[in-house]
């Protein structure tokens, strides 16, 4: 909060020195930190070390599809196809791994590959719905929120079909169910949040210090402008594509192994999150402007809202209109401070 | 080679455009009519594929008249909502919340119906509610400028939380709790039979079809719409109020969504506060199907309404043929279709 109103006072000084991505950062983290001890204000054993450690943990799966989501944003694209990704992911990795030929029961019987091979085979699949996106978006010109719609339909339809419309969990090897379980020694962190931290780390240095990360932003400023200058629109946007299906795939995976089962219905409406997540943090649809690190803000400002939301006592069924309400807001606040800002 | 005399070379050229002229004819004769012919080969499809159990239009036939007044009560007030949505695609704008609207307009009608309310004060609150979520969509688009798909994105999620918190707590929509009883004469809109079988809810959706249909051809409405969709810069400077249509538009939309509500409150006797969910698809895939260019400016609502009854056909046939399990991947695979034919048809290049 300091830093922010000191930006705004002493405009020449501080404000020119930090770019409008990390103001709208630390806006978000200024609000962050509000919200957090207006819940340990009013909240019964709301600041406890458990709590606050939960509130970074417990999204971790939507802050790892939320890294492809706020890339494909930056460029002006909508990936909606996540949640489907993430199912087809955990229920194909299942299917390819399940012993072949052991009971009458069709939902047993699975392929009998080994575990790498599976699950390498599974997050080849990932790959192809973002190839698919890629492929209609970039090549036929069709609005990526009409494609990504369809993908999303086909890939949680192959997961439905594929266990069908129910799940698999049986004749599994042990070792599928290792990694998604695994914790830190001494703590309860689960290796999943570690692969969060260290994909945001690596995405972050992707976005601020590689050539690749930077036109990211070019393309979403003036796709145009960064075509005639030679940069290869096409094969950029291919790439985060497949990316973002890759990381969905990937969250597909551990979840599936947490759980041991791949379940058709599982990670409904997390595209809906992360875009939610990448609105908070201060991306922008109109291209050019956001980051990895501000997406992560935000999907902490959600688990602050949802904790506080149960430690209330409210019914779960206030989720849908409190996101809807912390999103609107967000987006008026951070529309209202760069114009200030600017003008 | 070139020994050709200017009248041949002539002649040549004149031969080469009569072809070229022809080929867009036959171009344009296609994109006029094949929705009409997919709509035929779908019915067809399904006319066939099972005539081993059953005979032409016995029972479980697809051409069975029950089925069939079955098949349009479910889908004409969807036909509405994606005739609708066209104005807005022509547009170039997009409403993603109509699934949660639907679903809300059905919860408040259900829930005027269980609380006492005779049919008509539910149904006009209901269909003012539909009014007031247009409002707030529009509003969001062309007052607050935030980008339509976001914005509707927020509303979806607020129209689909307040429904679930009409609710009560425990029970999955609004239908008889313990002492307090749905009356049956809640299907009567959407069930009883008025004329051929049909109810009251379908001839009333044919006649929001029918005014729809006109508005886009005939009034200043339509041209309005396909004029922002096609250059929106250039239609606010010739006088049109862009704001204004613009959210005319999101309203229609809003209150067609709230129009299926309660269609499908009284078709099921309850308010189903997810019944919508995924409604966006449907009729986005109907707009696709339907020829609507994707940057706007051309579409047709007529034939988004055929599109429409495709893919209920599509949706109802497939459940006779294959296990619902594979409804899903078929919806998404019929869009990605649509989106090429689409492509293929009106193309933007």
């Amino acid at each position: 909060m300091a830093t922010t109103e000191q930006g705004q006072t002493q405009k020449p000084s501080i404000s020119s020195r930090i770019g409008d991505e990390m103001y709208i950062v630390l806006l978000m983290i200024g609000v962050l930190v509000f919200l957090v001890v207006a819940a340990a204000l009013f909240i019964d054993g709301f600041f406890q070390g458990q709590t606050l450690v939960n509130l970074v943990t417990n999204n971790w799966y939507i802050v790892i599809i939320g890294i492809g989501v706020t890339f494909l944003l930056i460029t002006g694209n909508f990936d909606l196809s996540t949640g489907g990704v993430i199912a087809m992911t955990g229920v194909l990795a299942v299917y390819f791994s399940q012993a072949a030929n052991v009971s009458q029961n069709e939902l047993a019987n699975g392929l009998g590959l080994p575990y790498g091979v599976a699950v390498i085979l599974a997050l080849l699949c990932a790959m192809g719905i973002g190839a698919l996106n890629a492929f209609f978006v970039v090549r036929l010109k069709v609005p990526s929120i009409i494609v990504t719609l369809g993908t999303m339909m086909v890939a949680r339809g192959i997961a439905q079909v594929v266990t069908q419309g129910a799940q698999r969990n049986t004749s599994l090897p042990d070792v599928f169910g290792i990694i998604g379980n695994a914790q830190i020694p001494n703590t309860t962190i689960k290796y999943s949040v570690v692969v969060m931290i260290v994909l945001i780390i690596i995405a972050f240095i992707f976005e601020r210090k590689t050539v690749q990360g930077r036109r990211t932003y070019f393309i979403g400023a003036n796709s145009a402008a960064s075509r005639l200058s030679g940069v290869n629109v096409t094969r950029h946007l291919t790439f985060l594509f497949i990316l973002s299906s890759l990381l969905a795939g990937i969250t597909g995976l551990l979840l599936a192994s947490e759980f041991k089962a791949g379940v058709s219905s599982r990670a409904m409406g997390y595209e809906f999150d992360a875009l939610v997540v990448s609105l908070l943090g201060g991306v922008s649809i109109a291209g050019g402007f956001g980051s990895v690190l501000g997406m992560f803000v935000g999907a902490l400002i959600l688990s602050t809202v949802q904790s506080a939301a149960t430690g209330l006592l409210l019914s779960p069924d206030w989720q849908f209109t409190l996101k809807a309400v912390a999103v609107f807001f967000a987006i008026l606040a951070q529309s209202y401070v760069l114009k200030r800002r600017q003008g | 080679m070139n020994q050709m005399t200017p009248s041949e070379e002539n002649m040549n050229m004149e031969n080469m455009a009569l072809q070229q002229s022809q080929s867009e004819k036959i171009r344009a004769i296609i994109k006029r009519y094949y929705i009409y012919f997919v709509l035929a080969l779908v019915v067809a499809v399904f006319s066939v594929v099972r005539l081993d159990e059953v005979e032409w239009f016995a029972r479980g036939h697809f051409l069975n008249p029950n089925n069939i007044i079955n098949l349009l009560r479910i889908a004409v007030p969807i036909m509405t909502v994606a005739g609708a949505f066209t104005f807005l695609m022509i547009a170039e704008y997009i409403d993603l919340s109509i699934g949660s609207a639907l679903s809300l307009a059905g919860v408040v009608f259900a829930w005027m119906i269980l609380n006492g309310f005779s049919f008509l004060p539910a149904f006009l609150v209901t269909m003012f509610v539909g009014l007031i979520m247009g409002t707030i969509n529009g509003f969001l688009v062309i007052r607050l400028n935030i980008t339509p798909v976001i914005a509707t994105l927020i509303t979806l999620s607020l129209y689909k939380g307040i429904a679930l918190l009409i609710v009560p707590a425990g029970f999955s929509g609004i239908k008889s709790i313990g002492e307090q009883k749905m009356p049956a004469w809640i299907n009567n809109y959407a069930r009883e039979d008025v004329i051929f079988g049909l109810p009251m809810a379908f001839f009333l959706a044919i006649v929001v079809i029918v005014v729809l249909v006109v508005a886009q051809r005939k009034t200043l409405l339509g041209k309005y719409s396909a004029a922002i969709g096609g250059n929106a810069t250039a239609a606010e400077l010739s006088g049109i109020n862009r704001i204004k249509v613009v959210w005319i538009l999101y309203i229609i939309v809003a209150v067609s969504a709230a129009l299926a509500g309660i269609a499908r409150a009284s078709f099921m006797s309850m308010g189903d506060p997810l019944t919508g969910d995924g409604m966006e698809l449907w009729v986005i895939i109907a707009v696709m199907l339907g020829g609507t260019r994707f940057s706007g400016g051309e579409g047709n609502v007529e034939k988004t309404v055929i599109a429409a009854l495709i893919i209920i056909v599509i949706t109802v046939g497939m459940l006779t043929v294959i296990p619902a399990y594979w409804q899903t991947f078929a919806l998404g695979a019929v869009l990605l279709i649509a989106v090429v034919i689409n492509h293929q048809l009106v193309g933007d290049t």
